[in-house]
């Protein structure tokens, strides 16, 4: 049970990472428990690049919830911090109800005060809900003792937020049931399965502010039959292959489902009307330059993927993490090179002359911000240094 | 039947028209004989703005059978080329079979000499291939004497060529039978029928080449599982209710068809592996801007569709064009702006201050090249004209052609 400060108030903090999905979820069968049209699988990001850090406090002398993000005050009756409070307290009195509480201090009734930062721009668009509504729900649930399949509870704040309660590969199995209660997260490898995988994070300036997923798969649901097909007769298949590739590490399979989930993504995107764009012409370099060296190396070694934004995520094994990440300096060059590289560190290669040559694209001075080399990392923690951000 | 020129040789001069799609034609069943996976539905353009022009010529004295294309001379033995004269020759040879003839001097066996050009540039992107076949096709009927199906042998030069054998407005329907003959163009009403229609070229400079389509399309049918969901699934409905928009002149239905199917024809290359990106960042603009634009005039007021290439064609009723041009100048402002606009005339307007400011893009200079100002057309001409053949009286090129 989190430690008494004495001054009859508990506190908890906790990071939750980010997750990239790899089989995409883009629309939803019901708007208000925001279940999916579609089966999705991801992976979590290592907290030590990417985390969103909550502490949550609790006490019977606050007089109402409040909730701080990134520094700022926010409306804590926004409907989706409403579901994932409300939940959470369902569970914490279903405890008590049961029988199972060892604390009496603790209810569901009391007012909690919740501070949530990103150690990540939110302007860089790097799927920070996700993180930060799996953060919440597991910080509320370690301090007010809730039990039970808190995925769920997380998928009512932000769908893709069920993924990022667990670590390594994870799938968000769609489920069938009206009220939802079998549309939960599931691991299906532990951070610890394919050690050899990274990620790359290209963080790419967004010329404007791109269409909101919640508003645009809405729309996508509403017009477009090529996603109703996906979700219906593709989506099943590859969640299947998606989960062999993993299991037996085979990265080629993984990569070319990945390339392909994403593309299919963005493509019911184009057929939503009006037509939804993600991707823009720089997005539309780095998909040539991964697949023209994956044809010069003969094999699949990189994969993308790309979200509803402009940033890229790739996918490689770490052996080839230097070559493509100077590879990405030369095609797309930046004066801030010392801080073009984020992350993990990464070993300097020469490029050899005939790889540039065949890529044999324009370099395009600017089109990356930066990167952030980073690799699969495990869910939730829970910070015991009352170091807090309150 | 053609006027003989007195030394041996007959020869016939047609113009044809290009064809732009409303309902995509993208991937084939058959490839040898061009048999496509969905039906497709095309405006044929004005010949006026933009044509093919071949010149055919016959002789019993020619060795063999050549090919002139905008004044070079082309291989005659590429297999699309011999598909169309082989055809045009069966035809021929069946008329005789049925003795329905009634000149004696012409025969399949003779060798012909063809010479091809556009009023466009081949570099523009314009669809010409569709052009230069239902010409080629069109000047060989009329020169041996050949009836039948006509689009039928177009289409196996180049899919979309048996569309240009018809104006106004035509479908290509798909067809069932293994051997292709019900896989032919109709036309579904004449260019007299909405004359109030109009269409925009914009010509966007190409940064590079764009995949070919008959690569394109057929990576397309191979890997992606979304187009073949799109030829089962959507387009017979999409076909219904396009024929049903142009018949009722129904244009918010008509455009927004038009703007859906070129959608989904570019999300099935993106759907494609590798993916196939025919839309750059300035289509991505246009497409942007006709969008607000009609939400802010409240309703379907202008349509877009792209075919495999960077090229915009915009559709739109005539009362309209002044200001939509304006917008596009206003967006995509260029030095040259006294070449800017070519084809028909199109008076100046004023842009209303708060029309720019709802539309709410930030103007590209240089976007666009230029524009050609069109209309429906009508199909391939014989052109009487002698001056106008591109062959001199020896049936060889003629040095100004």
């Amino acid at each position: 049970m989190p430690g008494d400060s004495g001054h009859d108030i508990t506190m908890v903090t906790c990071t939750a990472p980010v997750n990239i999905a790899v089989i995409k979820y883009w629309g939803k069968r019901d708007e208000d428990l925001i279940l999916p049209i579609n089966s999705s699988l991801s992976v979590t990001l290592h907290q030590d690049q990417l985390k969103s850090t909550t502490t949550v406090a609790c006490s019977p002398r606050f007089k109402e919830d409040r909730i701080w993000l990134n520094g700022k005050e926010e409306n804590i009756n926004q409907p989706r911090l409403q579901s994932c409070l409300r939940e959470i307290r369902r569970l914490v009195r279903k405890r008590h109800i049961d029988g199972n509480v060892s604390s009496s201090a603790l209810s569901s009734h009391h007012k909690v005060h919740i501070c949530s930062v990103n150690n990540f721009p939110t302007a860089a668009g790097l799927a920070s809900s996700a993180a930060g509504y799996a953060c919440l729900v597991y910080a509320l649930a370690r301090l007010l003792g809730a039990e039970g399949e808190l995925s769920e509870v997380a998928r009512q704040g932000s769908g893709s937020a069920c993924r990022s309660m667990y670590g390594g590969f994870v799938q968000w199995r769609m489920g069938t049931q009206p009220d939802g209660t079998d549309s939960v997260a599931q691991q299906v490898e532990p951070e610890s399965h394919w050690p050899e995988l990274r990620v790359l994070i290209l963080v790419v300036s967004a010329e404007r502010k791109p269409v909101g997923s919640t508003a645009g798969m809405e729309t996508s649901v509403g017009t477009s039959s090529l996603l109703k097909h996906r979700a219906e007769s593709v989506v099943p298949q590859r969640m299947e292959e998606m989960v062999r590739a993993i299991q037996q590490k085979d990265f080629a399979a993984f990569g070319e489902l990945t390339m392909k989930d994403s593309n299919q993504f963005h493509a019911t995107c184009l057929d939503t009307y009006p037509p939804i764009f993600y991707l823009n012409d720089v997005s539309r370099r780095i998909i040539s330059m991964v697949h023209r060296y994956n044809q010069h190396c003969g094999e699949t070694r990189v994969a993308y993927t790309f979200d509803a934004g402009p940033n890229a995520v790739i996918y490689t094994l770490q052996q080839h993490v230097p070559e493509f990440v100077e590879l990405l300096k030369y095609f797309f060059p930046t004066e801030t090179n010392g801080e073009f590289l984020k992350g993990l560190p990464v070993s300097s290669v020469t490029l050899p002359e005939d790889l540039t040559k065949a890529i044999g694209m324009e370099p395009l001075p600017g089109g990356i911000g930066y990167i952030i080399s980073t690799k699969v990392g495990n869910t939730a923690l829970r910070v015991l240094n009352p170091v807090c951000v309150l």
